[in-house]
């Protein structure tokens, strides 16, 4: 084995039920923890709060991205109608606000999407490839019927024997070293 | 376990339905009784203040209505614990359109004032009268006083059974627990849908539109519904405010609830903006006059060419109805804290009795000193004052039916089936 492999990504524990791991999150929440996961096989509702989540940035992309679509649609037909190739049409004004407009809001709409889509996988760190957690045999039963809590090497609050003590405190099941 | 209306538990606000009652009343008193002078010196305006302070609450109804009829049929989770204050204020629809428009509609003298149309001898601007005009008669099919009368009978009745029937099974749910109510309801529902649209659309058409005969709008009932469901949601807003904060809905209306009404203010904003700017844009594009005079009359003045009084009321629309209440409903936060969604709601409350001004009002009036033969209908007029006090009378005789119905039914439907995932709704 060479060095890299012996690099420990963190500490995975899976848990039987949603109860336990949604006491368990919002105890590491209350611990100070910042690198950190729950793995689950479907949603559960005010896991976001257990575990201490703020919203999503992804919105203030998609409203940049509307304003810079309504902008670019402004631009557009304005060089188009008024400036590079200036046309009458219908008697109406060479460039108003109002003949473009479901240009320019089809452009914000457009737009704000490709805000919305890229700004996921921005903020998501997309696309991914693999993750050291894919090596983990348990980790395919979190699609099916176990629940995980990964606390990661990378977080200030790490300390591989206390957090592996740590999870067993919160009645963690299976204990598992993660190495990248 | 309840099983009689004996054991009802009546909250104490509703024991104010006899304020609002008088309030209602003073107000009423007062509009009619200045609309009843208008008619004796052949004035309309403050006839039409009656007019938009009675479409104004049946606007906030119908749009109730359809909510109602919409959640009933798309079952939503979310709706019971609402949906009950919405059943609780309906029957007061049929009510204000007895106390307004048919009144107006029935008795000759309001309604030639109102409805030039209906007055054969009626001078037009270009000095010719009514009775003469190949417009009119080419629409006389549709615009004849008996069709007329008839139309606005058959409102009443429309919206009156589809009200009693959705409140009829719902109530009887209440006190015998049969599920087989809500699947009664969501088949009448699924029926009253296209029922009551059609119904607002013409609705909007006889009472709005043909208040300027040559002119037509093939969007202006989406418009009207669009306009509907923006007052119905500030209602609802308003009145769960206030019923979450020391009334029956204290501990049952919770965040998610508040999210969900205003991500529908949201998305109704945005459907009223794009129906009103469809309605210009198709009209500013084809250019045809006897479309865009409904609009000119609403930015120029008469006489010297510049921009009028209605001109920054349309300005109010754009940015005030439209713009400011879109660009603060779209933060997340303004949905879940109370005090910021009421806001928008009173915003958006006076804004659509902006838009019904700007609709009802602005009218030509036949004189020689407008180049035209005809000046236009002002904005700023102590006739506001009339508008304020009708809106208050109509709104006391709403608050009053809603309340004495709380004190008499259940106010939220404990034997829905949805009660427990309604009460328990969460993001």
């Amino acid at each position: 084995m060479n060095e890299r492999n012996e690099r420990i990504h963190g500490v995975a524990c899976t848990f039987r039920r949603p109860s336990d791991v949604f006491h368990a999150a919002e105890r590491v929440r209350d611990a100070g923890w910042k690198c950190w996961d729950v793995h689950t096989p479907f949603p559960i509702h005010g896991m976001d709060q257990a575990m201490g989540l703020p919203r999503s940035p992804v919105p203030r992309l998609t409203l940049l991205g509307g304003v810079t679509g309504f902008l670019t649609g402004c631009l557009l037909t304005w060089y188009m109608n008024s400036y590079d190739y200036p046309l009458i049409v219908g008697g109406k004004p060479y460039w108003s606000v109002i003949f473009p407009f479901p240009v320019l809001y089809e452009c914000t709409i457009l737009f704000a999407a490709f805000g919305t889509f890229f700004g996921q996988f921005i903020f998501n760190r997309l696309p991914h490839h693999h993750h050291p957690l894919f090596d983990l045999p348990q980790f395919s039963r979190v699609s099916d019927d176990t629940f995980m809590i990964v606390l990661e090497a990378r977080d200030a609050n790490f300390h591989l024997d206390a957090s592996r003590n740590f999870l067993l405190s919160l009645g963690g099941q299976e204990i598992t070293v993660i190495r990248d | 376990m309840r099983d009689s209306s004996s054991s009802l538990s009546v909250h104490p606000i509703t024991a104010h339905w006899k304020k609002f009652l008088v309030l209602g009343l003073i107000g009423l008193g007062v509009a009619w009784f200045f609309a009843f002078q208008g008619m004796l010196e052949h004035h309309h305006r403050p006839l039409l203040s009656v007019l938009v302070g009675g479409l104004f609450w049946v606007s906030v109804l119908i749009g109730l209505l359809m909510l109602t009829m919409i959640t009933r049929v798309f079952d939503a989770g979310w709706a019971p614990v609402i949906r009950r204050s919405w059943e609780l204020v309906l029957p007061a629809l049929p009510l204000v359109l007895l106390l307004s428009v048919v009144p107006m509609a029935l008795l000759p003298k309001f309604r030639h004032l109102l409805w030039d149309w209906t007055d054969a001898s009626h001078l037009l601007p270009n000095g010719h009268e009514v009775g003469h005009d190949p417009i009119l008669q080419a629409k006389s099919w549709f615009l004849n006083e008996s069709f007329f009368l008839g139309r606005i009978f058959g409102y009443v009745v429309i919206l009156g059974g589809l009200v009693w029937a959705l409140r009829k099974w719902s109530f009887a749910q209440d006190t015998d627990r049969t599920a087989g109510h809500t699947h009664r309801l969501h088949a009448i529902s699924a029926v009253g849908i296209p029922l009551g649209a059609v119904t607002l659309t013409m609705l909007a058409f006889d009472c709005l539109m043909a208040l300027s005969y040559h002119w037509f709008s093939t969007m202006y009932g989406v418009w009207f519904f669009a306009l509907s469901i923006r007052l119905a949601l500030a209602f609802t807003v308003i009145i769960t405010y206030r019923l979450s904060h020391g009334g029956w809905l204290d501990g049952i209306f919770n965040q998610a609830h508040r999210h969900v009404l205003g991500c529908l203010m949201l998305a109704f904003t945005v459907f009223w903006a794009y129906i009103s700017f469809s309605q210009y844009f198709l009209i500013y594009t084809a250019n045809i006059p006897e479309e865009t005079y409904w609009y000119n009359i609403r930015e120029f003045d008469s006489i010297t060419g510049l921009k009028n009084q209605w001109w920054s009321v349309s300005m109010y629309l754009i940015f005030g109805f439209f713009l400011l209440p879109f660009l603060i409903l779209l933060f997340y936060r303004t949905k879940i804290i109370a005090g910021r969604l009421l806001s928008v709601a009173w915003l958006i409350f006076f804004g659509g009795l902006v838009d019904l001004w700007f609709n009802a009002v602005p009218r030509q009036i036949a004189d020689k000193s407008g180049p035209e033969g005809f000046i236009v209908a002002p904005f700023l007029t102590p006739h506001l004052f009339l508008d304020l006090a009708a809106l208050l009378g109509f709104g006391g005789i709403v608050i009053a039916v809603f309340l004495r119905g709380a004190s008499r039914h259940e106010t939220i439907p404990v034997h829905d089936p949805r009660i427990l995932e309604s009460i328990n709704y969460h993001e």
